[in-house]
């Protein structure tokens, strides 16, 4: 119990050092967002900005298309999110529920392109699909990306330990179709895991960077990121606009992921869980 | 992994009888009709360009015209490339970092989390989880401000503590490679601690008051009870760092662009520079192939011996 007493106060000043440690860029980067572009780098730097100016954000929404990166960036990551969740969401299902021959090997081959580097294909997706004509960013921001074996692996494990098998019998007895049973009975059950992942997939489409940077070549079909990686060189590597933009693509990530952060958290970490 | 998996057949109405029911009903087509689309997308974006990869490794090919067969002698090119040395020497320093730093700084932070009574667990876990939902290139972005040499944020705090603060984060060989560490510290332990937290979770309670009971000390419990119960998640998190780490690409590319003289260039990179910057696409395949072997056998290897990723 006294050892308690002296390690209570260590453990909060702990928990609290790491709490400004994983933030402060975040808030260092907030505070710059208003700042003026010679304030930016001033010293001794000031936490708070003074004069705070909003002049970084208007000239960021007038003079650059950020309106149309962030409108780009959306619905790429929402139409990914919702067809590769369905995807995931068949296929976890076919593993949890289902046996049949070659499983094992097929499941292996599925787990095991966890571990296939997205360097190797980098070169050779980005040949094919421009080659076949498939180039444009509608397709290839989205399609190549909608079967996430992680993705599986998890719905796999959520469904393996919440959907239980005398419902998928009953179903049967009153003579669903099997697809059915998966549309009306399974997939209502997976809500939460389904918003895990769901806002798993949407951040990861969301905030990607190597495969845009190698495929987009129309400025006008710029992602957030890309736009503003591209404003950042344009400008001489000033950071007053890219501030702002920062800000402003960060803020739906975190808010979408505060909001959904106890499904995405559990729903995370079930997969790896279980020994 | 999943120790529950398929208690009985239910793919056929009443073939509960056990593994050799001689019952094969119409119904066994459909586990594969379920996972048909992802094994149709496997084969068309993984497979297919990993195929289009060794091909064009063996080859010579500026990006236009049609490629020109060298054999593999883009393979003994990568053997006398200094610069993909540096990449692989580079690369292998962020995945010791990952999994030697990152990984056990994620378990420290995930037990100080599950301190019994704690309070506002929800704040400390959602908080550290952040960065993983920033993209990296922002990240990227805000670390190149606090880098900066002249009047970023840490010589300025460096400047104040000891009255001296003039290191040269990005530009200097070693102390670019500690930054680019650094910032995947930041971006990823959040991340991983979230998984020894589920794992911790799952520790039955009764094993730690059992070892109350015989007077373990606390290194003796975490070392008999904590870690045999983490083996999985503690597999799965090496693994995926370890693959992760193997990749890095936006700190570099954006804080250092793999500078000064090379010193933190990753192979990432390095496949990105051939291709992209150099039109050598045939020797940016053949990195990538080379990239893929060591990783692909290397994980799997972890696998096996770890027990991960295999279904009953």
């Amino acid at each position: 119990m006294n050892v308690n007493v002296l390690r209570r106060p260590l453990l909060y000043t702990t928990l609290t050092a790491l709490l400004l440690a994983f933030t402060a860029p975040l808030l260092w980067a907030l505070s710059g967002s208003f700042k003026t572009r010679g304030d930016i780098f001033e010293y001794p730097p000031k936490l708070l900005p003074s004069p705070a100016t909003l002049d970084n954000y208007r000239s960021l929404l007038t003079d650059q298309p950020f309106g149309r990166w962030f409108l780009v960036s959306t619905v790429v990551a929402l139409l990914a999110t919702v067809v590769s969740v369905f995807v995931c969401a068949l296929a976890g299902y076919g593993f949890a529920k289902f046996r049949f021959a070659g499983k094992q090997l097929l499941f292996g081959v599925m787990f095991s392109s966890l571990s296939i580097p997205f360097a190797v294909i980098l070169v050779p997706l980005f040949v094919i699909l421009v080659k076949t004509g498939l180039g444009s960013p509608w397709f290839a921001l989205i399609v190549p990306w909608v079967a996430p074996a992680f993705g599986i692996f998890m719905m796999q494990q959520y469904i393996v330990q919440s959907v239980p098998d005398e419902i998928l019998e009953a179903a049967r007895i009153d003579g669903a179709s099997e697809f059915g049973i998966f549309r009306r009975v399974v997939l209502p059950l997976l809500r939460p895991s389904l918003g895990a992942l769901g806002v798993w997939q949407f951040l990861q489409s969301y905030n990607s960077f190597l495969w845009p940077l190698v495929l987009v070549s129309d400025s006008s079909q710029y992602t957030l990121p890309l736009g503003l990686q591209t404003l950042f060189r344009a400008e001489n590597r000033q950071y007053d606009l890219v501030l702002a933009g920062a800000v402003l693509a960060v803020l739906p990530a975190v808010l979408v992921f505060v909001v959904l952060r106890k499904q995405l958290l559990e729903g995370l970490s079930t997969g790896a869980v279980k020994g | 992994m999943t120790s529950t998996l398929t208690t009985g057949d239910t793919s056929a109405a009443g073939a509960t009888a056990g593994p050799a029911a001689a019952k094969q009903r119409r119904s066994t087509l459909h586990p594969y009709l379920f996972i048909a689309p992802f094994y149709l997308l496997y084969v068309l974006f993984m497979l297919v360009p990993i195929g289009v990869a060794l091909w064009l490794s063996l080859c010579e090919w500026v990006g236009l015209g049609t490629p020109h067969w060298v054999g593999l002698r883009n393979y003994s090119h990568l053997l006398t490339d200094s610069s993909f040395h540096r990449a692989l020497g580079n690369t292998g320093i962020y995945v010791l970092v990952s999994v030697l730093v990152i990984v056990p700084a994620a378990l420290f932070i995930a037990q100080a989390i599950n301190s019994r009574g704690l309070r506002a667990r929800d704040l400390w876990r959602t908080a550290y989880f952040v960065p993983m939902v920033v993209s990296p290139i922002i990240v990227a972005l805000i670390f190149g401000l606090i880098f900066d040499r002249q009047f970023g944020l840490f010589n300025s705090l460096l400047r104040a503590l000891f009255g001296t603060g003039s290191v040269d984060w990005l530009g200097d060989p070693t102390m670019s490679k500690v930054a680019i560490s650094l910032v995947m510290v930041w971006r990823w332990t959040g991340y991983l601690t979230i998984f020894f937290l589920a794992g911790l979770q799952n520790v039955p309670r009764e094993l730690y008051e059992a070892a109350a009971l015989d007077g373990a000390s606390r290194f003796r419990t975490f070392r008999a009870v904590t870690l045999p119960a983490l083996k999985p998640v503690t597999a799965f998190v090496v693994v995926t760092s370890f693959i992760c780490a193997a990749q890095v690409f936006e700190e570099p590319y954006l804080l250092t662009n793999g500078g000064p003289a090379e010193a933190t260039l990753s192979v990432a990179m390095f496949i990105f520079r051939a291709a992209f910057e150099r039109q050598q696409f045939g020797y940016a395949a053949a990195a990538g192939v080379v990239l893929f072997v060591v990783v692909f056998t290397l994980s799997q290897l972890f696998n096996r011996l770890l027990g991960i990723g295999r279904i009953k």
